[in-house]
């Protein structure tokens, strides 16, 4: 044994049964006491700056049953999803196109990277004053942040693709679109999926924060709204949805990339 | 002074399985020996006798199963994780196969290391310090990084670390295995004479049976798992010796088959 | 270029051809810049420079809002919301996972909250700390700190955990306390893995604090942004995302200095090196 693995023996402590115990029984009183200190700071911060938690959960629930919450959260939806479409789609397309460019690629690529450091959101207004005051400026702003993290994920997997493989493909007789369909997109998937882990969230959010800015539906629109009504419950009530549902999609995500990762075995995951 | 400065009695150690139900193989059962003052003192033995595991032990790096480990006479504390003291209150150094060196400090930076957390860094021992570093032979290389410095250079460091605070006993677990032959033998002349200067307890653990003769006053043989010692062979090659042409000495050939026979 | 015991015989042609390759690519993308500006030029003149603005137009403006200060100062108030922001939310996120560091079972009990914090969309919070702080710079602040740390959080974190322990029983072997393993190892080593966080941070900071300036602010360069949308001055409004582009650059560069300097015993197989900005 070495050093090092007789000092990680004796460091680690065993994974007991009661240790889990403690961890999950830990968990359990710190969501308690987040709740507890959000029911106190609504109490002694007045209802303009803290709204009650159940006053939330009830507002909840009656936009649920009226229907309002799950036409603002499908409008929400809608709009990244549709804004995803665009920027994926382009985020893929368009590194397949340019690796054919090698010339174009080299003559870009620096642009292209400076552009990363243009704060998207920033855009937003210049977006409203093109597009006007429907969903075009926000489905520019979500296509946009999807098309950049889509687009460098897939333009450094093929740039790693391993070359022996290509050579091999044309050797062997292959076109260009077969090679690019069967080694290169396989090649690239670990990225891709890493890529759509951030990408997915990120279209919501997006969208969310889109709608602060422009338009009269969505949960943006509402937390938006309401703030400006100062109705603070109805503040909370979108903020808390908001973050339900991104979080929820996170969760979704994870599931099913272990699923789709399971009969991988091979299939090395980039950790972003 | 008849006492001898280190003493392993009846030492015993067995890794705990976790998971399993059969208990786990003895490591080293019933080993025992001691080393006295100034002695530089050899061991051998084959690959996955646990020999680093006993130089944990007597580091108080790791626990034992059993038995005694007496320094200076009192016994050390060695079944108990709780009541481990590393390197025995700085009394014990130890170097190990891997340099460990902190990659974010220059060469005088590690090698001042242990006076800094023992508080003893003044000027004396800073200049001691660049001292040791040229006569390492790494003298124009104090601040470089050690991911600057080849393999040979960071062993040379890590020695010098460990020697410049003066421990009483070292030990040194195969220091010198993953160099290549050339600069294993110019660093065993430099550790010899770096001995002669301080005189102190080595113990120095080696699977390579010329080096424990070339080196050491004395040679323990340990036989396989679990690991007793199986011989112990009195160099009698007097010092000064000549590392390079150990093997050329008259009496290095029935050392060494006697040795090698100890260890089957 | 391997040498076989001197000079490569071809070394010489070959090295002509990579200036020429070189040469060639900067070419190219000067061209390209060309190319792009004369875009822009045919389009203000064709559109109009309302809905497009013009290169001249967008870069006299840009010299002028410097020149008079005008721009520095609605700019100084982005940098000081990012700034503030940035090490508000980093000083809590390095010290946290260093202070839990012996407390293996808080950590434990924090990670699902800090996972959840860490995918929930912090910038959705933004109307709420308008609502509480008002359209000042403070309310800017809380959210680039907010969104900052729950980023450097999890960089500080994996920095300490990338301890390796061997370093410590080395460094426990020659006498040194709890505190001087604090400080001597597991600080030095979780360095690299916090900048890799403040790197990841930095972009986020600075859109944060634009973000919320475009929701309801009265200073900065978000509010110059919307100012221009309202006043359909879309001049003003390029002239504020350049402004914006550059304190991103400027932010970056600056971590990578800092980063540079501290952190010159890196290997070069470091895994907490990334190539790009």
């Amino acid at each position: 044994m070495t050093l090092r693995e007789a000092a990680i023996d004796l460091d680690t402590p065993a994974p007991v049964r009661s240790r889990q115990h403690a961890v999950t029984l830990g968990r359990v009183a710190l969501a308690a006491l987040l709740l507890l200190a959000w029911k106190l700071s609504a109490e002694m911060a007045g209802p303009l700056y803290v709204a009650d938690p159940i006053k939330v959960v009830q507002r909840i629930v009656a936009d649920t049953l009226s229907g309002s919450l799950l036409r603002d959260t499908y409008v929400t939806l809608r709009l990244s999803a549709i804004g995803f479409a665009l920027g994926c789609g382009l985020g893929i397309a368009l590194p397949f196109l340019l690796r054919r460019l090698p010339r174009l690629t080299a003559a870009v690529e620096p642009y292209i990277m400076a552009s990363v450091g243009i704060p998207k959101y920033a855009l937003v207004p210049l977006f409203i004053l093109w597009f006007g005051i429907d969903d075009a400026p926000k489905l520019w702003l979500v296509g946009l942040l999807v098309f950049y993290v889509v687009f460098i994920a897939v333009f450094a997997g093929i740039r790693s693709v391993d070359r022996g493989l290509i050579d091999m493909a044309r050797v062997a007789g292959a076109a260009e679109a077969a090679i690019a369909r069967e080694v290169i997109w396989n090649s690239l998937l670990p990225f891709f999926f890493a890529a759509l882990k951030i990408a997915l969230p990120r279209a919501v959010s997006a969208a969310i924060i889109g709608e602060f800015l422009v338009g009269n539906e969505g949960l943006g629109y509402l937390i938006e709204h309401s703030r400006q009504n100062f109705d603070t419950v109805g503040v909370f009530a979108g903020i808390v949805v908001a973050t339900a549902l991104v979080l929820a999609i996170n969760a979704l995500l994870v599931t099913v990339d272990r699923r789709v990762n399971a009969w991988r075995p091979t299939d090395r995951h980039m950790q972003v | 002074m008849e006492e001898p400065l280190l003493e392993i009695r009846g030492l015993a150690k067995r890794f705990a399985k976790r998971y399993r139900r059969e208990p786990a193989p003895w490591v080293i059962q019933d080993l025992t020996f001691s080393v006295s003052e100034g002695e530089f003192l050899t061991i051998i033995g084959p690959s996955g006798a646990g020999k680093t595991t006993l130089l944990n032990i007597i580091a108080q790096i790791d626990v034992a199963s059993g038995g005694e480990v007496r320094f200076q006479s009192q016994c050390a504390p060695i079944d108990d994780p709780k009541a481990l003291q590393p390197g025995l209150a700085c009394r014990i150094g130890y170097v190990t196969q891997d340099d460990h060196l902190l990659p974010w400090r220059t060469t005088l930076q590690n090698v001042l290391f242990p006076l800094t957390v023992q508080g003893r860094l003044n000027a004396e021992t800073r200049t001691r310090a660049e001292m040791l570093i040229r006569t390492a032979g790494l003298g124009g290389f104090e601040n470089h990084y050690p991911h600057e410095l080849s393999g040979g250079m960071r062993k040379r460091a890590a020695l010098i670390r460990t020697l410049v605070y003066n421990p009483p006993v070292i030990l040194m677990d195969e220091p010198f295995g993953a160099l290549d032959a050339q600069t294993r033998t110019q660093l065993q002349e430099d550790l010899l004479r770096l001995w002669n200067l301080g005189k102190k307890t080595i113990i120095f653990v080696t699977h390579d049976i010329a080096e424990a003769i070339a080196l050491g006053d004395r040679t323990l043989v340990l036989s396989r798992q679990p690991s007793r010692i199986a011989g112990k062979h009195a160099i009698t090659i007097p010092r000064p010796r000549d590392v390079r042409g150990i093997m050329t000495h008259p009496e290095f050939g029935a050392l060494y088959q006697r040795i090698r026979a100890q260890l089957q | 270029m391997t040498t076989l015991g001197g000079r490569s015989t071809i070394g010489r042609s070959d090295l002509w051809h990579r200036i020429a390759r070189s040469l060639r690519a900067c070419g190219d993308q000067i061209l390209v810049l060309v190319v792009l500006v004369a875009i822009w030029q045919v389009l203000s003149m064709t559109l109009g420079s309302y809905w497009v603005g013009s290169p001249w137009g967008v870069a006299t403006r840009f010299v002028a809002g410097i020149g008079d200060g005008t721009l520095l100062h609605q700019a100084s108030y982005t940098v000081i919301e990012a700034a503030a922001g940035f090490v508000l939310g980093a000083l809590p996120a390095v010290a946290l996972p260093f202070a839990l560091r012996r407390l293996p079972i808080a950590t434990a009990i924090l990670d699902p909250f800090m996972v959840g914090g860490y995918g929930a969309p912090k910038l959705a919070l933004a109307p709420l700390f308008i609502l509480w702080f008002g359209i000042g710079i403070e309310s800017k602040i809380v959210l680039v700190s907010v969104t900052v740390f729950f980023i450097v959080y999890f960089s500080a974190q994996a920095g300490i955990c990338a301890l390796d322990v061997a370093l410590v029983r080395m460094a426990q072997v020659m006498g040194a306390t709890e505190r001087h393993v604090a400080r001597h190892i597991v600080f030095p080593g979780a360095v690299p893995y916090v900048f890799a966080g403040l790197r990841l941070a930095m972009p986020y900071a600075i859109g944060g604090a634009i973000i919320a300036e475009l929701i309801s602010a009265n200073r900065g360069l978000g509010y110059l942004i919307q100012f221009g949308a309202m006043n359909f001055d879309t001049t003003g409004i390029f002239v504020a995302l350049v402004a914006t582009t550059c304190i991103v650059f400027i932010g970056n560069w600056s971590v990578n200095a800092v980063e540079r300097r501290l952190l010159r015993w890196r290997p070069v197989s470091d895994v907490t090196l990334q190539a790009g900005t």
